[in-house]
């Protein structure tokens, strides 16, 4: 008897990434489609893969600050102040108050820069490249902002354990104040094109719907959720370093279109101008850091939150006593997020993908850490820093 | 001496050297006013010309699976149709190489030429990226060529002739057909847009979604020689529409005025607009494209036949 082979239907797989001009980082999808249209889609992440949690488990507390502020480059701060807030839980020391509201402009500014990075990026995915020259010259405002006041354009490093850095002069509260005007007025402008260019609209409007439960259920966060209606904001929820006394207001959108997400993060840029100025106005006097923060921290564990631009960063630290974490985890929005866009792709056209993907605003250096230990046998073995190190090194020259 | 006149009316005007460097003078015009509309400095004068030289002396990498004849020949057929059309057409105010009763219509099917072998290069390669950018160039050269050509011929009508020449010589004895017909001037000009695969009508080359479209597994001399091909399209369009619609041209400077005013007027357009899916784009085009022309055609037979 001969086998009977059944013959099975071809998919045509457009493959997107993981080198991709519509992805600025590697990330690997796979978009099955019928024509034009998307009927199935696949991700394979882990392009950027750094070993950071693992390296973190082999630094001490102070020098861990500098690691997970690498971890992302446009949401720097976020890592640090998040791994900073849960540290300082973890050894039973608060910042004083200047300190807490510095963090907190420091991490707004960063959230104007973050909203407006991204403004330009999708509008260059649906094809507008005007749009995101202007959206990233306007930009460089901010990072000139940024980088008088810390005198870093990317990595900000404004955060010790227990405090900040560097005060606001009154220089510097000059060159934000002015700043933040000319950003406020082009954000208006930003605001009008994305609601009424008719062509614009044509590539966002009724595009890649996600409707509140569907939110839900995805567990999605940050702006795009809020787009979609969810009252879900970390700085509103549980507020952390000085929310409590600089309170921000929810931008909320039921559409849950690629529009809403236009409009909530561009609404957001008013939010965070709004609570600059306030902290500006009213910063609390006091300290700049703790006196003395402890070498070693005794065991324990803490779960840290900080609503990023993107939304919700979630760190787990643990504690066994001795100089250095016993374990870092870190969960970014890009990971919560990323299930949204493979169901929201299907049905969509081709030419819709690329702007669904950047609807949320995807890192992929944020998102690709894990680490896996679990052999084929399943016992868990634990790699050292160094064996890690020896098997990237191995891994490549093989490649070679 | 007739055939000497002949080759170098093929090699050097207005059929080859002449289009060909004007064209890509034109190509640096349009990205400079783009990179200045975007507030960026836009490329030195002699860039296209230096992306070209810099690619034609480039090994063409031949992909396995193609056809390779086809795969070396798609592109010089494309650029000999659109060096053809350049023939019929007058350039720089002087009368046109060859010239003969519907020479329109061969021209504007000579410029599709240009559409039609992108369109069986990204096929002929086995690119996923390719295929979807040649089946894009293909929908939507079914979309925009009736509209064009229908908004080509509305000169015509009025002229009596379907000859490129004398269109022209009407144009310049009249009022510009701009004022009478500016319904098919607009979707002329928006015609050759999609016919240069300019933005809005983008789409088939979208470089976000299918990386160069149908151009992607193209290097070194095919796609220099591509895009010669649309440089040389860039001029017989600019140069037609300008000729027909905006009082044709007496002498060489009119011809460099006129065609750049057009040219700064595409120029501002595709910095104005997102690119289009090509749903959206074939959608327009039949939607309003084809139906507006043909209004100004029922316009134009009614008031013509209330004159005679």
């Amino acid at each position: 008897m001969t086998a009977v082979t059944t013959p099975k239907k071809e998919k045509f797989i457009v493959p997107i990434g993981p080198q991709h001009p519509a992805l600025k980082e590697p990330g690997h999808f796979e978009f099955a489609v019928d024509g034009e249209v998307v009927t199935d889609a696949t991700v394979r992440l882990g392009y950027v893969h750094r070993g950071i949690e693992k390296g973190a488990e082999n630094r001490n507390w102070t020098q861990n600050l500098y690691l997970v502020e690498r971890i992302c480059g446009i949401c720097s701060h976020i890592h640090a102040l998040t791994y900073a807030l849960g540290v300082e839980a973890l050894a039973e020391v608060e910042a004083p108050p200047r300190a807490q509201a510095i963090r907190v402009l420091v991490a707004e500014l960063e959230r104007v820069h973050s909203h407006l990075l991204w403004f330009g990026i999708a509008a260059h995915e649906a094809g507008f490249d005007t749009l995101f020259m202007y959206s990233w010259r306007d930009r460089e405002t901010i990072m000139d902002i940024l980088e008088a006041l810390t005198g870093n354009r990317v990595n900000y490093s404004a955060n010790l354990l227990g405090g900040v850095k560097f005060d606001v002069t009154d220089a510097q509260r000059a060159i934000i104040l002015e700043g933040i005007n000319f950003l406020e007025e082009r954000t208006h402008h930003y605001l009008n094109v994305a609601t009424s260019d008719g062509m614009f609209l044509q590539r966002t409007r009724g595009i890649g719907v996600t409707r509140l439960q569907d939110a839900q259920r995805l567990g999605i966060v940050g702006p795009t959720a809020r787009a979609s209606g969810v009252m879900r904001d970390v700085r509103v929820d549980a507020p952390y370093a000085a929310y409590d006394a600089f309170p921000i207001n929810i931008v909320i959108e039921t559409s849950g279109d690629l529009e809403a997400r236009f409009v909530v993060r561009l609404k957001e840029l008013f939010e965070s101008f709004r609570l600059i100025r306030e902290i500006l106005d009213n910063l609390p006097p006091g300290d700049l850091q703790v006196k003395r923060f402890p070498r070693r921290i005794k065991p324990g564990e803490v779960i840290s939150r900080v609503e990023a631009p993107r939304g919700e960063v979630f760190y787990y630290i643990r504690s066994n006593g001795s100089e250095q974490p016993d374990r870092v985890k870190v969960r970014t929005p890009t990971l919560c997020n990323m299930a949204s866009v493979l169901s929201l792709s299907i049905g969509h056209h081709l030419a819709d993908v690329p702007m669904l993907l950047v609807g949320i605003d995807p890192c992929f250096s944020c998102n690709d850490r894990g680490v896996v230990v679990c052999s084929s046998e399943g016992s868990h073995d634990q790699w050292t820093w160094e064996r890690l190190r020896q098997y990237g090194i191995e891994y490549y020259a093989k490649k070679v | 001496m007739e055939s000497v006149i002949n080759v170098a009316a093929l090699l050097v005007f207005p059929g080859g050297l002449f289009v060909i460097v004007t064209g890509l003078f034109y190509q640096w015009i349009d990205r400079k006013i783009i990179a200045r509309l975007q507030n960026r400095l836009g490329p030195r004068w002699f860039q296209p010309f230096a992306d070209t030289v810099k690619s034609l002396a480039k090994e063409e990498v031949v992909p396995d699976h193609v056809n390779p004849f086809l795969f070396v020949a798609l592109p010089i057929a494309a650029l000999a149709g659109a060096l053809t059309a350049a023939l019929y057409v007058p350039m720089a105010g002087l009368r046109p190489a060859f010239s003969f009763p519907g020479d329109l219509i061969v021209t504007v099917y000579m410029l599709s030429l240009l559409t039609l072998c992108t369109g069986l290069a990204g096929a002929n390669t086995r690119d996923r990226f390719s295929l979807v950018g040649a089946t894009r160039a293909l929908t939507q050269l079914f979309a925009y060529e009736a509209p064009f050509l229908l908004a080509l011929l509305g000169p015509a009508i009025v002229a009596g002739s379907w000859q490129i020449s004398e269109i022209t010589a009407y144009a310049q004895a009249h009022t510009w057909m701009l004022v009478m017909q500016p319904i098919g001037f607009i979707v002329a000009l928006i015609g050759l847009m999609g016919k240069l695969e300019l933005p809005p009508f983008d789409s088939p080359e979208a470089e976000t979604e299918i990386v160069a479209g149908a151009m992607t597994e193209y290097s070194g001399r095919g796609l220099a020689v591509f895009h010669l091909g649309q440089a040389v399209e860039l001029v017989i369009g600019l140069t037609l529409i300008t000729s027909f619609y905006m009082g044709g041209f007496s002498n060489p400077l009119e011809f460099l005025l006129k065609t750049i005013g057009v040219l700064v007027v595409l120029a501002g357009l595709q910095s104005l607009m997102t690119r289009l899916r090509i749903d959206q784009t074939v959608g327009m085009w039949w939607r309003y494209g084809a139906l507006l022309v043909l209004a100004q055609w029922l316009v134009l037979f009614v008031v013509e036949l209330l004159y005679t």
